[in-house]
């Protein structure tokens, strides 16, 4: 009698398991040291499961048509997907993968009520603040301040509605394309907007003032108006059951003192 | 570009827009831009139907705010001309000079 096998599970071993977001992931590979790259940035979130989304990868380049629900290209490499599956095309080094499968989760993660934002999260007494800002606004300066194994993520969060309760995700998208992070959670206190200042000062903000804040930091990468529509509905939801808050703190660990516990 | 007030005008339908605190969002895909309307602004927008001319949606405005038919049309008119500057509106009638037969 033989031992039933997970659906992921291989015996040949040229892919790696992760999950992101709690979206199970099969990348599968051919290039050896590509693989071996790929397992140590993504070592916080491997692990096998059933129903992965499964993505193929290769080097080579691949002429792309209209026929698939989300193309996207970087650099010269290239993802495509449609439901459960993706290709990534052209990929010759895991900075070029790790870019492509952000575009892909943009996209992924939209029928789980999910999206990817430029944003630090840490986690306090179990709760999760999110610092949104683009590029300088201080999202490096506020994980740096907090305590080692606190942060989520010191770029790129991912949100998640979750049995209608939101969801701050460990990520592996860390600023300088660090390989950092593990696959952990947890319930969201609020969104916090950063701007560097002489004083900490926190101010609430309105749903509509939130998604406005929201929607230049998201990541998203389709152009089809469905996706658009169905993103801006999420946004919507999170902006109106979330906190969102202004938040102008100074560069040290005391801007906690005016955040909510 | 001038808006005619007889003119009939849509919602682009390549956009996706939500009202929200009585704003609306609105993000065109094509460049991902993000666009807002005030509390007025989308009194008109959410009543663009593809039928209603700027004089219908003016008449509306009257009897929803405290302003005179003319500065109702004339906000509308400009609203109109701004939206179909930014491809945000299109024009719901057939474009003529058409077939000839």
């Amino acid at each position: 009698m033989t031992k039933a096998q997970p659906i992921c599970a291989s015996a040949v071993d040229t892919h790696v398991d992760i999950q992101i977001g709690s979206l199970p992931l099969r990348l599968s590979l051919r290039d050896s040291a590509l693989l071996e790259s790929v397992r140590g940035r993504y070592r916080g979130f491997t692990g096998s499961q059933n129903n992965c989304f499964s993505i193929t990868v290769d080097g080579e380049d691949s002429e792309t048509n209209g026929a698939h629900s989300f193309v996207c290209d970087f650099e010269g490499a290239c993802v495509t997907a449609d439901s459960g599956s993706a290709h990534f095309s052209g990929v010759r080094h895991e900075y070029a993968l790790d870019s492509l499968l952000r575009m892909l989760l943009s996209w992924a993660l939209l029928p789980q009520e999910g999206f990817l934002i430029h944003a630090a999260t840490v986690v306090r007494n179990g709760k999760a603040f999110v610092f949104v800002g683009r590029s300088g606004a201080g999202k490096s300066t506020v994980a740096s301040l907090s305590p080692q194994g606190s942060v989520l993520t010191d770029e790129i969060s991912l949100l998640k509605r979750v049995d209608g309760e939101w969801q701050a995700f460990g990520t592996p998208f860390w600023g300088e394309f660090r390989a950092e992070g593990s696959n952990t959670s947890a319930p969201l206190s609020g969104i916090f907007r950063l701007a560097q200042s002489t004083e900490n000062r926190i101010e609430t903000l309105r749903p509509a003032q939130l998604l406005k804040s929201l929607l230049p930091c998201v990541l998203f990468f389709s152009s089809e108006p469905r996706d658009h529509h169905r993103l801006l509905q999420i946004l919507a939801a999170a902006s109106e059951e979330i906190s969102g808050y202004n938040l102008q703190f100074q560069k040290n660990r005391s801007f906690w003192e005016v955040l909510p516990t | 570009m001038s808006v005619a007030t007889s003119g009939v005008w849509q919602k682009n339908p390549a956009l996706a827009w939500r009202e929200i605190d009585e704003e609306t969002v609105i993000i065109s895909p094509g460049d991902s831009v993000m666009h807002e309307l005030n509390d007025t602004g989308s009194f008109v927008w959410r009543n663009i139907d593809g039928r209603r001319t700027a004089e219908d949606l003016a008449a509306l405005l009257v009897e929803q705010y405290e302003v005179t038919r003319e500065t109702a049309l004339a906000d509308t008119l400009s609203l109109f001309e701004e939206l179909s500057l930014r491809k945000l509106l299109i024009s719901a009638e057939p474009p003529q000079g058409g077939a000839s037969r």
